[in-house]
């Protein structure tokens, strides 16, 4: 999906500005085609006779490896299809904040080969194939962190390796084992997801749980969840603007997909058995994740560990077992990946501009970069989950199911809220406020130059995320309406089950 | 800075907005129709005033014509004002068009947000079930809408000139006016939207416009803290109200009024105690909203604002919020109608809390002065009446004693009324009298380095008086805000408070001995809030100047005595004008069973209201009624005058009608208070009874060490045990070597190899 351009290191100024525009190009392309794709299932009613493993847009397996059984077979249905544009969206618009990035030739088109990447985690309907895209995205970024990242990069980008390098061996090992529990012989046996789901049911209980375990190990690390998440703020803080953008905007959301695509449709009884784990990790996630931001001082640390946090109302959301609560985190990880590249375009300007990310080593700086004071006015008051944006929504819903089952434990997520809000408050008030002088801000020592404001790329990026989080906070059917039923369609037919065999009542 | 006439040519913009709602009825549409333009108008206008102004800043036409977005947002609110105006009037004349149910209520639904499915308790999936945003139109809902746009616009046209002859703001005032529209929307969604969850969804905008424009000098210090603080401890009620809202969904199965009000019981089976823990939290969201007690921390420093900001925000509008959302309550409490019973015990939490801050708010306002904290902790004070009377209804309906609950809940809607156009002009007019001092004091200062400015505070009321003779205008709009605020028989407030006052002793006499508490306090707090009202006034504008700079005061920036003008008139007259026409009973209208509109004559009715007022048939209303008088017209004031009274200095003239009163304040003697103001009672109520420090002293205790704890303990255990980990094995220092070669074909082969052992271990688990 994604040619990297492969150009010498001294390429004329002209030549790095044509590849910039051809990745940007087809970024824009792949953005169209999504978009088209997204808008064509809006209007289609077809949606709500959704039945699952029906996709709606796939191609006939074309086998690639056909001794083990692994085929070419790709489509997306209404669980994959926001992911999908939500790619093709965060890409282009990282490219765009990052659009004088040093050695651009190099650094867009690896863009363009994670948007590769990640679109094909997201397509894949073959285990194999997914795992082998699962992988690849953690190529072009460890070279992103390497390459183009802060002081502690090489720490960083190998950290980011090994660890969820490691989590993703653990989770292939279960997806090996449901890959032999699809048939006896080597020739029965498949790849194919839309088989291999099924192949719980040939599997013990203990091994069921067995596996099911694996895989929220490789997806939970991925997400990350309390608590495998450390990989993340090094990673982060390292990483250049757009890495971040992508990473958070997208990269998360692949562990909650992984999560929802294979873990729970394959054993939606081992699902329902460990809601109480889920519960725990997704609390843990939440409360302790706000209350680490709070001890925070570095800007982009804060804001990674508070996608830790924000990861653990998706978790909350599935363990409610109520198609609102699953709608409302599969809204998450839509509003997340809008409102966290706003956060890190952000965080990334003041280590562009102000050559520091210390909170509190600075003030006053709305007096000269009033562009991004108010960006980051809007991306904090989202993050925080303000209402008439993308996040409040999914909140709200993800709450509303949460006390239909667990009652009043609600009061942990919901004053966690007051917390995020401290957190992001307390930040805002340390760096774009309180020079104590109605001209000037105190500068970091860390400028050496006139302050200035943000530039047009990266206001452009910034604008468009803050109006889409507008927009999606107002208007949030579009993507929400085929969320739910998605969620609607697996409450009936997997876990509605699962939960009357295991005695668990809504 | 001097005022000219023709700055009202600048007012050209407006007419096509003023024309906007007669095209429309003429076009045939119909009020409820068109009332999302209330919503809309602000909503278009803020990001256009927001990213012009942010595109041409420092630009002639955008600073002169347009006064920074001022005229833009001026006209937005006209367009809201006069859609909100043709709705109230359709809706009181009974237009055959607006369709009412059988309580006299419209609604509309405009557009769906979310719909999904419920798994029930028998494992099947419930029909489709939505949220959607709508309109929801009652009398007290027309209250509050143009309490709202007409308050919003007049303050708005206020702050043409307060804001933009300011040197201070310049080029900064398109944020100002951008988050002025910004609340408007918010306020006036609130207000009409029809369902629970929506009205939560403009509560919180207003939240963050609040929070906005407190911090509006967002460099000052103190503003930025206050900004934070107002945030922080709403969202604390907030978070209760939204949990209230969860609970009431898990009962109803949806938000909407129209479901909910249907049959609050469900046919009686409803849960009492968990509807009442849902009532509760979304009282401690009102709570906040409101601040009163113990959440009331955040409105004395939200006065960092911008003093229209004040005006309407802190002061007229956002801040009653809390209030329409308890007047909401009624329909669960109602067992005259569909209400539940055995709540009770919520319109006594109502009742005390309100009793509780009324009277503590009054206390505190003893020691204030600054200006603009006298203004607010009254605001808390009056509110806490509201909530008193909102609390007596809430107990009377549960009690089915349907009269007496409707006479009050329309008395404390009516409350809300005039405590909102009095002191919605009152912070106007310290707004004003901040404004001049402020200018005197530049203009006198002009040549000097400045480094005495910082030890001025032109909101400091020790540094003013005698300014009845520079300030006509703005002294009688005081005059007659304090008044009506006071409740000086006959003005304004006066009918409202003698309502609520009333019926709260009505309910501990004869029905309930536990309102004794909020009785009392109420009680007191009239005569208090005749001491610091009077001791305002008379600090600031009778006796002799305190400071030189009150020498060279004049009234005279544009734009800023209209609208103390139309509003004076309004409080001084509206009370007893809108109480003969029936105003309370109309208010009660959506819970009111058998009380008739008025039908007598006009006479019939002034004979009625005063007779009522004055002389009613209950002997012990009839002594509470005139301690209340003589408590807050006679102890009050004449203690404020004994204390801070004194006539204008030689020489000085004005108004007749104003200078007697100042003369007469000084004709009480005067009475040395020094001693009294070092007790410890005194500095405690200086320090806001330490609320806020202990408040303060805790967090910094828990909240503060505990994240760093966290932190901590994420880098040095969690995270400490991953390095560990990997620093130790075997494998992890391979890898490292191998890949800080930095070439991807050594990684691309080591993946492939661990892909391939792993391969065959699990062919061998699974085997």
């Amino acid at each position: 999906m994604a040619l990297p351009h492969m150009l010498p290191e001294n390429a004329s100024e002209q030549v790095k500005r044509i590849s910039r525009n051809i990745c940007m190009g087809v970024a824009l392309a792949l953005l169209a085609i999504s978009t088209w794709a997204a808008a064509t299932s809006f209007s289609d009613l077809a949606w709500k006779s959704l039945d699952f493993g029906d996709f709606e847009l796939k191609n006939s397996p074309v086998s690639l490896i056909p001794q083990i059984g692994v085929s070419w077979h790709v489509g997306a249905d209404a669980l994959s299809l926001p992911m999908i544009w939500l790619t093709a969206l965060v890409v282009p618009l990282s490219m765009l904040v990052e659009w004088d990035a040093k050695k651009g030739h190099y650094f867009h088109p690896l863009l363009l080969v994670m948007e590769g990447a990640m679109i094909g985690v997201f397509v894949s309907l073959d285990l194999f194939v997914f795992y082998v895209f699962w992988e690849m995205t953690l190529i072009p970024m460890f070279f992103l962190i390497l390459v183009w990242g802060g002081e502690d990069r090489r720490y960083a980008a190998m950290k980011f390796f090994i660890y969820t390098f490691t989590a993703s061996v653990l989770m292939l090992i279960g997806i090996l084992v449901m890959y032999f529990n699809t048939g006896s012989s080597l020739s029965e046996r498949t790849f194919d997801m839309l088989v291999m789901l099924e192949s719980g049911d040939s599997m013990t209980e203990g091994l069921r749980h067995l596996v099911w375990f694996l895989l929220l190990i490789g997806f939970a690390t991925k997400m990350p969840s309390v608590p495998v998440h450390t990989w993340l703020p090094d990673a982060h803080v390292q990483a250049p603007t757009a890495g971040s953008m992508i990473l958070a905007g997208v990269m998360l959301k692949m562990g909650a997909y992984g999560f929802l695509r294979v873990a729970v449709t394959a054993f939606p009884g081992s699902t329902v058995v460990f809601t109480p784990l889920l519960v725990a990790l997704g609390m843990a996630s939440l409360a302790y994740g706000a209350w680490v931001c709070m001890g925070q001082s570095n800007l982009k640390r804060m804001v990674a560990y508070s996608s830790v946090s924000h990861m653990g109302l998706i978790f909350l959301g599935i363990a409610t077992m109520q198609p609102l609560g699953i709608a409302g985190a599969l809204f998450m990880m839509f509003a997340h990946g809008i409102i966290s590249p706003l956060l890190f375009a952000v965080a990334g300007a003041f280590k562009h501009h102000y050559h520091t990310l210390e909170i509190g080593s600075m003030r006053g700086i709305a007096h000269h970069s009033p562009w991004l004071a108010g960006h980051m006015m809007l991306g904090w008051m989202a993050s925080l989950g303000l209402p008439l944006m993308a996040g409040f929504v999914a909140e709200v819903a993800v709450l509303i199911a949460f006390w239909m089952t667990f009652g009043w434990w609600v009061m942990v997520p919901a004053l966690t809220l007051i917390i995020t809000a401290v957190y992001y408050l307390t930040s805002m008030q340390r760096t774009i406020f309180e020079s104590n002088d109605p001209h000037e801000g105190q500068m970091p020592d860390t400028l050496h130059h006139e302050p200035r404001d943000i530039t047009w790329h990266e206001n452009a990026g910034m604008i468009i995320l803050g109006a889409l989080t507008i927009l999606f906070g107002i208007l949030p059917f579009f993507f929400w309406d085929m969320m739910s039923h998605w969620s609607t369609e697996v409450m009936t037919d997997l876990l509605t089950e699962a939960m009357q065999s295991e005695g668990v009542r809504p | 800075m001097g005022g000219t006439g023709n700055e009202y040519r600048l007012l050209m913009p407006l007419i096509p907005a003023l024309l906007i709602v007669p095209v429309l009825a003429l076009a045939g549409f119909e009020s409820v129709e068109v009332a999302f333009l209330i919503v809309l108008a602000p909503l278009v206008s803020f990001p256009i005033i927001l990213i012009s102004g942010q595109l041409y800043n420092g630009n002639k036409t955008w600073k002169h014509s347009l006064k920074e977005g001022g005229v833009i947002a001026l006209s937005a609110l006209l367009v809201s004002l006069t859609t909100a105006s043709w709705i109230v009037i359709d809706y009181i004349r009974g237009a055959r068009e607006i369709t009412k149910d059988a309580s006299g209520r419209t609604a509309a639904s405009w557009w769906d947000w979310i719909s999904f499915d419920v798994l029930l308790s028998d494992y099947s999936l419930s029909s489709e079930r939505v949220i959607g945003v709508g309109v929801w139109i009652d009398s007290v809902t027309l209250m509050l809408l143009f309490v709202a746009t007409f308050l919003c616009f007049l303050i708005c046209w206020f702050s043409l000139g307060y804001m933009n002859t300011d040197p201070i703001n310049e080029n900064r005032n398109h944020r100002f006016y951008a988050e002025f529209v910004l609340f408007a929307m918010g306020m006036f969604g609130m207000v009409l939207a029809d369902n629970f969850l929506w009205l939560f969804i403009f509560w919180e905008i207003m939240g963050l416009c609040s929070y906005l424009l407190i911090g509006f000098y967002f460099w000052k210090e103190s503003a930025a803290y206050a900004a934070k603080k107002a945030f922080l401890t709403t969202r604390v009620g907030d978070v209760f109200l939204m949990v209230g809202l969860l609970i009431l969904y898990d009962i109803y199965g949806s938000l909407e009024f129209s479901v909910i009000f249907e049959d609050p019981s469900i046919g009686g089976t409803v849960d009492s105690d968990k509807l009442f823990w849902a009532l509760i939290m979304l009282f401690i969201g009102a709570v906040g909203k409101s601040a009163q007690f113990p959440l009331h921390v955040w409105l004395p420093d939200a006065m960092e604002g911008p003093t229209p900001v004040s005006a309407l925000i802190h002061a007229a509008t956002m801040v009653n919020a809390g209030l329409y959302l308890v007047a909401r309550m009624v329909p669960f409490v109602d067992i005259g109608g569909n209400g539940v019973a055995g709540l009770d015990d919520l319109g006594l939490i109502v009742a005390y809390i309100g009793g509780i801050t009324a009277f503590m708010a009054a206390s505190i306002a003893f020691v204030q002065n600054d200006i603009k904290k006298v203004l607010a902790y009254s605001t808390m004070s009056q509110l806490a009446y509201i909530f008193t009377g909102l609390g007596v209804s809430l107990w009377f309906y549960n009690h089915g004693k349907t009269d007496a609950a409707t006479l009050v809940f329309g008395g404390s809607m009516f409350h809300l009324f005039n405590h909102a156009m009095a002191k919605g002009m009152l912070f106007m007019a310290s707004g004003s009298v901040i404004h001049e001092v402020h200018h005197a004091h530049d203009h006198l200062h002009e040549g000097d380095d400045g480094h005495d400015h910082h030890d001025f505070d032109p909101q400091d009321m020790r540094n003013m008086g005698g300014l009845a003779s520079k300030m006509p205008v703005t002294s009688a709009a005081m005059l007659i805000g304090s008044m009506s605020i006071i409740g000086i028989p006959l003005i304004g407030g006066f009918w409202s408070k003698e309502a609520i006052v009333a019926k709260t002793w009505k309910a501990s006499l004869d029905y309930e001995p536990l309102m004794m508490g909020p009785a009392i306090l109420v009680l007191l707090t009239a005569g208090m809030t005749g001491f610091y009202m009077s001791r305002m006034w008379l600090m600031t504008f009778a006796g002799e100047p305190k400071h030189q700079v009150i020498e060279h005061v004049h009234e005279s920036t544009p734009w800023i005595k209209e609208p103390l003008l139309i509003l004076s008139v309004i409080s001084a007259l509206g009370g007893f004008g809108l109480s003969v026409l029936g105003i309370v009973k109309w208010l009660a209208k959506p819970y009111n069973y058998d009380l008739g509109i008025n039908e007598q004559s006009v006479i019939e009715q002034v004979i009625y209201e005063l007779e009522h007022a004055f002389l009613p048939d209950d002997p012990n209303l009839r002594i509470v009624g005139w301690t209340t008088i003589f408590l807050s017209l006679v102890i009050g004031p004449i203690f404020a005058a004994r204390v801070h009274g004194g006539g204008l200095a030689d020489g000085q003239r004005a108004n007749p009608l104003i200078s007697w009163i100042a003369t007469l304040s000084g004709k009480f003697g005067s009475q040395d208070v020094t001693e009294m103001s070092q007790s410890s009672l005194s500095e405690a109520l200086q320090n806001r009874l330490y609320f806020d420090h202990y408040y303060e002293l805790a967090l910094s205790k828990t909240v503060i060490p505990l994240a760093a704890l966290a932190a901590w303990f994420d880098k040095r255990v969690v995270d400490g045990i991953i390095r560990r980990v990997e620093s130790n094995s075997v494998l992890g220092s391979v890898q490292i070597r191998r890949i800080t070669t930095g070439r991807a074909s050594d990684y691309i082969l080591m993946a492939a190899i661990g892909a391939l052992s792993i391969f065959a271990l699990a062919w061998g688990v699974s085997g």
